[in-house]
């Protein structure tokens, strides 16, 4: 999200500054190893090649040289070398929790666009009927396929893994996953997302869901209780009445049921504010830094279109600066 | 008043005649070029990435008047080839501005731009990195002024590198013109229009590997030579402009 422009006064632009001093400061004597990191295209790595090391991604060795191939920052893990793009499409690992959107139903599988190089493939077979039924997959579910997900639904899902020409399966094999709606979709770059154990968040103080997607594909919306979350049993029920042809129209009840309550919408717009905030500036998105800018703006009383203006900008940079000072002083 | 026009239009006898004085000067052993550069200079480059937000990489490349400004999107899946495929897809388009050049719509027939660019463009492209995609390659000449294919593929080769696609090399170009007996590197629009013949190189600094090589008109093979060797020097030194430029951008970022 590099689309956000916010113009700074100049006492603004010196404390922005400032801010980001610190924290490159900090950044490099956290990392006593920070030798010429960033790298550009055939850029010479320094390495020893006697020590037996490891090639890794983004590299290749020329006349007894290692060269990279990739710009970014070099990381070096025991033997292996690699290079870190800065500015890369995400790269999917098995078990990954990711956010995505519904581009085609195809026979028996519906595409997904996931910020991968190529297209997910979520098949019929490795979801979860509505009904709840370890059953084969007949050619009436294959026919009901788009009541389930279709075009430009958002879904989330979870990386089961690549067949042998490189596409990739996803799964959907939980009541958590599914189809996500009355919310917002956000996308920032991959790498400020980092892989947790807990990648579902339910903000109880906000009644909002969080789903922070390995891809940095985000979904901030209202909370659903899984065990309600029989929507799509509904559907089928709803399908099968149709057959019986005493179809009822909407009632009160469905009304009910797709309408958020006005303060749940501002905490989504709000959560939503704070996650294009941190994107923009570039800081890790984890569920921590999110809450406490949200927190931020409360407490300072940040009205929620203010909260993309310059002032809101600096002081969660300046905010930042805090907290990572704070921790360094506690590990010293 | 048969012989009246019967509206103003320029003296075309005036313009036949400033060509062909222009042309006598560049025939000659010793002249000034028009923006007082020296023959083995070239003009001053401005590089920056990132102009493009929708592209996954972009670069806007600014040598003297000429301004280029190349959007990469991808790799993301082939959608026209569908089939099975090892390596990726490069695909390539160079487009003017209607208000690229000094007379409305003039530079639109460079049809050749996009596959030269293609050619230059693919050998330092990792291919086998991003199986069964494409990537997608797009140009657009905001103000032609000379060396215009030079530009674009070296500006080109800068937003590949930022878009993140591995590459073996930066790719940078060159070119030259031949007037009479003297060689005048990085030519502008003017210069192009009344060269004899011209010369261009397209050269990976890192590997010493030359991925393009154009030339046009007569010429000698010492005059080859010694072309080449001023192209492969001035090539080395606009890498190193390139490399830094991206080095910026890495550590603002």
């Amino acid at each position: 999200m590099r689309d956000l422009q916010v113009t700074l006064n100049q006492t603004q632009r010196v404390r922005l500054q400032s801010a980001i001093r610190t924290l490159q400061e900090l950044s490099s004597t956290s990392s006593s190893s920070a030798v010429a990191a960033t790298v550009a295209v055939a850029d010479v790595i320094p390495v020893n090649l006697e020590d037996g090391i490891l090639k890794g991604h983004g590299t290749s060795e020329v006349d007894g040289q290692l060269m990279a191939t990739l710009c970014g920052v070099v990381e070096r893990v025991n033997k292996l070398v690699y290079v870190r793009a800065l500015r890369a499409r995400y790269k999917p690992e098995i078990g990954d929790i990711i956010v995505g959107r519904v581009i085609e139903v195809a026979p028996k599988r519906w595409r997904l666009e996931i910020n991968f190089t190529q297209d997910a493939v979520l098949m019929l077979s490795s979801m979860n009927l509505p009904d709840g039924i370890q059953r084969r997959r007949t050619a009436v579910d294959e026919l009901n396929m788009r009541s389930i997900f279709e075009e430009d639904d958002v879904i989330c899902a979870e990386v089961r893994g690549f067949q042998h020409d490189g596409s990739l399966q996803l799964q959907a094999r939980s009541q958590k996953y599914g189809k996500l709606e009355r919310g917002q979709l956000l996308t920032a770059p991959p790498y400020l997302v980092k892989r947790r154990k807990q990648h579902f968040h339910h903000l109880e103080d906000y009644g909002v869901d969080l789903i922070i997607g390995c891809n940095g594909f985000m979904w901030v919306g209202e909370h659903i209780e899984t065990g309600e979350n029989d929507m799509l049993e509904d559907q089928e029920n709803q399908l099968e009445k149709d057959g019986n042809s005493n179809a009822k129209p909407m009632g009160s009840q469905d009304e009910e049921k797709t309408f958020t309550p006005l303060e749940t919408r501002r905490h989504i717009c709000r959560i939503a504010n704070a996650v294009r905030l941190l994107s923009a500036l570039g800081f890790t998105l984890s569920l921590e830094a999110i809450i406490d800018t949200v927190k931020l703006s409360f407490s300072s009383n940040i009205s929620i279109k203010d909260m993309l203006a310059a002032e809101f900008y600096v002081q969660t940079a300046e905010r930042e600066v805090q907290r990572r000072v704070s921790s360094s002083k506690k590990k010293a | 008043m048969a012989t009246a026009p019967t509206t103003y239009s320029p003296s075309q006898a005036l313009e036949r005649r400033q060509q062909q004085q222009r042309r006598r000067i560049f025939k000659e052993e010793d002249w000034v070029r028009s923006d007082g550069r020296g023959f083995n200079q070239c003009r001053p480059a401005f590089l920056r990435t990132g102009a493009a937000n929708a592209a996954s990489g972009s670069a806007y490349a600014e040598f003297g008047t000429t301004k280029v400004i190349v959007s990469v999107f991808g790799p993301r899946e082939s959608k026209k080839a569908m089939m099975y495929s090892d390596i990726g897809r490069l695909n390539c388009n160079v487009s003017f501005t209607t208000f690229s050049t000094p007379i409305r719509g003039q530079g639109l027939d460079n049809k050749e731009f996009s596959s030269m660019l293609h050619k230059a463009l693919e050998g330092a492209i990792i291919l086998e990195s991003f199986p069964k995609t494409t990537v997608d390659v797009f140009a657009l000449v905001l103000e032609s002024g000379g060396s215009d294919l030079p530009v674009i593929i070296s500006c080109a080769s800068l937003a590949l590198a930022d878009a993140g696609i591995m590459m073996y090399d930066l790719v940078s170009s060159v070119s030259v013109s031949c007037f009479g007996k003297s060689l005048i590197i990085d030519p502008t629009a003017e210069e192009e229009a009344f060269q004899d013949g011209s010369f261009m190189v397209t050269y990976m600094p890192s590997r010493k590997e030359v991925t393009q090589l154009t030339l046009t008109g007569e010429w000698s093979t010492a005059k080859i030579n010694e072309a080449m060797e001023l192209c492969l020097d001035a090539c080395l030194k606009l890498a190193d402009v390139m490399r830094s430029c991206l080095k910026e951008a890495a550590n603002a970022g």
